[in-house]
């Protein structure tokens, strides 16, 4: 499948000159909002704020309309009310702008069907690729671009990294990018498309298909625009690279009137989740799993195997994270005999030498050490949990400096499992921000492991 | 939407190799033990009224002696009445084994759709069902197998699950080259040297 013409998203996401259409200097408002954003971002490119009554905003000279400004405009970032967008777009068209993120509301979405049909047109008309309208617009930290008008000091920012972010919605995109950047990994693109009045869903995964910066995409969607053509690119994308998929109103109510057995059973919803399925996409139910698999496909190799090898400084918790891995497809690796004398060899006798290793309740960061030095090298191992429970004397900031430095190291995907309050959060965060994925459940943690062996084999073309 | 004439709906899934047991429209008992010729077979009752058969009753198997095979027809003529018009139709009973549905429906965003469940009564009440979008591949279709929760029912050797992968393949075909907004194959019976396709209902 081509591309579709002129819509090429780079100038959108790289521009090397924004305007701000509707830019003002009330705080509070959005263009006020957003204009401010680009300043404190450290925005490396031109930025022209626009405002029909001219002046200067935040320091900036403000022009009236796009047509005064004597540059080459990449973006535009429209943030006037609905009626005056059709105007604006006009002016944005003339002036030969690149492309243009329409953040207002009040089209399509509260019926206004004909405003939405004339901003599409002129969007048309020149050209020029439209995100939106009602959306949160695009970031790209690498770019240092931020087109949503949420102040800086109540979101967090994802650091720089892999992960792309599509979102139909915006206020499930803000709360995800949040909590993204408290997960610790680090964003690629934040596009959320709004109305996909213009670009729509299938335009935006060709794109991030494309982009070398991109890893690992996700996706909050309600409903696909050109059906077969997501399906088509969706197929494509995850031969490339994983993605995560979440979709909103998967209720509703399925065909009302069928005349088959098939039919009846298979609606709407079922039918999305078939696209995603084929498409070796990692379905999410909720936004939990969303950040849980993400976080895994951001910094973990595909594994080999479903063989799992468990350490636990916690009888208990390695019981339940066995019964996780079995409930989620996987299995418990045995030891090979040379990685079982080595053990024994190192283990104090209170350790008895079996999977899940329980490494008991005084081990510290020695303990899990030479265990892990052991198991790195046993072929019999596809994947690893390292259970670290910080409530125990042995277990300190120490072990997490060990486990993050071991990981490294690792060409296994390993991932950890830790519990607790503050001062577990703490080692948590540190061990999050340095690219070792830590879940607080088993099962979050077994279920992410199951996503990386899922679509690995899906890659490879291996039936389950 | 218009339900398709049995025969030319058996016609269709044989042009993509997909077998129908041997059946007949019969007019009368007589025809029906003509038809039986000593083997044991099935009576069924069709109408555009009448979606669920076993349901309404339309459906008498395993009638062997000319007593059952009359007593079925008359009984038949009775229950269909309200159904009118109806055919009534004879079939080879099939031999047992494993019941599934092979289905299709047109899907509004994306296409044709292939399902794949447990069948029989359990459809319903299970839901145990896989689903893409044609044409599918070879691997689709080993996943669409391996993901019901009832593959060890429905694929119980490596042998079925071939027979079962290559019809879905056809079936699936069958979907994307046709113009029909809905199929069933339901209930198909499913075993080690084969397949039956018992029922079709194919809407246009």
């Amino acid at each position: 499948m081509a591309a579709r013409k002129n819509m090429d998203l780079r100038p959108m996401l790289k521009p090397k000159s924004v305007a701000i259409i509707g830019a003002s200097n009330t705080p509070g408002k959005v263009g006020h909002i957003i204009l401010n954003n680009y300043i404190e971002e450290g925005y490396q490119g031109r930025l022209y704020p626009i405002n029909k009554d001219g002046g200067t905003i935040l320091g900036l000279y403000a022009y009236k309309s796009v047509l005064d400004v004597r540059e080459k405009i990449d973006l535009a970032v429209i943030a006037v009310p609905a009626m005056v967008v059709p105007l604006v777009l006009e002016e944005c068209g003339k002036a030969r702008v690149k492309s243009v993120v329409v953040i207002s509301g009040g089209f399509a979405e509260v019926g206004n069907v004909e405003l939405q049909k004339k901003i599409v047109a002129i969007a048309q008309k020149y050209s020029m690729p439209m995100l939106g309208p009602n959306c949160l617009g695009v970031m790209d930290p690498r770019s240092r671009i931020d087109t949503m008008f949420l102040p800086t000091y109540k979101l967090s920012k994802p650091k720089v990294g892999g992960v792309s972010f599509v979102s139909q919605s915006g206020a499930v995109g803000s709360t995800v990018l949040d909590l993204i950047a408290k997960e610790g990994f680090g964003l690629s693109k934040f596009i959320s498309y709004g109305n996909a009045a213009h670009v729509d869903e299938v335009d935006i995964l060709e794109y991030l298909m494309n982009d070398d910066e991109t890893e690992v995409v996700i996706i909050y969607i309600e409903g696909a625009k050109r059906g077969r053509e997501f399906f088509e690119i969706g197929k494509k994308l995850s031969k490339k690279k994983p993605v995560i998929v979440i979709k909103g109103g998967m209720t509703e109510a399925g065909a009302a009137a069928a005349h088959s057995h098939t039919a009846s059973l298979a609606g709407s919803h079922e039918a999305y989740e078939a696209v995603f399925r084929q498409c070796g996409f990692a379905i999410a139910k909720d936004l939990d799993d969303l950040l849980y698999f993400g976080k895994a496909f951001a910094t973990e190799p595909a594994p080999k195997g479903n063989r799992v090898a468990v350490i636990t400084n916690g009888g208990g918790t390695g019981v339940l994270t066995t019964d996780a891995i079995y409930s989620a497809g996987l299995r418990m690796a045995e030891f090979g005999p040379q990685a079982q004398r080595a053990l024994r060899k190192i283990m104090p006798m209170t350790v008895n030498v079996r999977n899940p290793l329980d490494l008991v309740g005084d081990a510290d960061k020695k303990r899990y050490e030479d265990a892990l030095g052991v198991i790195a090298q046993d072929k019999n191992i596809d994947m690893l949990i390292v259970i670290a429970l910080f409530q125990t004397p042995g277990a300190d900031e120490s072990l997490a400096e060990r486990l993050v430095e071991f990981k490294s190291a690792s060409e296994k995907p390993m991932v950890v499992i830790s519990a607790g309050s503050q001062y577990t959060q703490e080692r948590v965060a540190f061990m999050e921000n340095a690219g070792l994925p830590v879940y607080d459940s088993p099962a979050a943690a077994a279920n992410s492991l199951a996503e990386l062996l899922k679509y690995a084999k899906y890659k490879s073309g291996i039936a389950d | 939407m218009e339900l398709v004439e049995y025969n030319a709906a058996a016609r269709l899934i044989n042009s993509y190799g997909i077998k129908s047991i041997e059946s007949k429209y019969v007019k009368s008992a007589g025809e029906a033990v003509a038809f039986s010729k000593g083997r044991k077979i099935v009576l069924k009752a069709i109408s555009n009224k009448a979606l669920h058969k076993s349901k309404a009753g339309l459906i008498k198997i395993d009638l062997l002696s000319v007593q059952e095979i009359e007593g079925a027809f008359r009984d038949l003529q009775k229950r269909a009445k309200k159904f009118a018009p109806y055919k009534i139709i004879a079939q080879k009973m099939a031999d047992k084994g494993i019941e599934i549905i092979v289905g299709g429906r047109e899907d509004a965003q994306f296409g044709k759709l292939l399902l794949l469940g447990l069948g029989g009564i359990y459809v319903e009440t299970f839901r145990d069902f896989a689903l893409r979008v044609c044409p599918i591949t070879q691997f689709d279709a080993k996943q669409m197998i391996s993901q019901l929760r009832s593959k060890k029912v429905v694929t119980y050797s490596g042998k079925s699950e071939k027979i079962l992968e290559g019809l879905l393949l056809k079936a699936s075909r069958l979907l994307a080259e046709n113009k029909l907004s809905e199929l069933d194959l339901n209930p198909v019976i499913i075993r080690e040297d084969g397949y039956d396709v018992v029922d079709i209902r194919i809407l246009k």
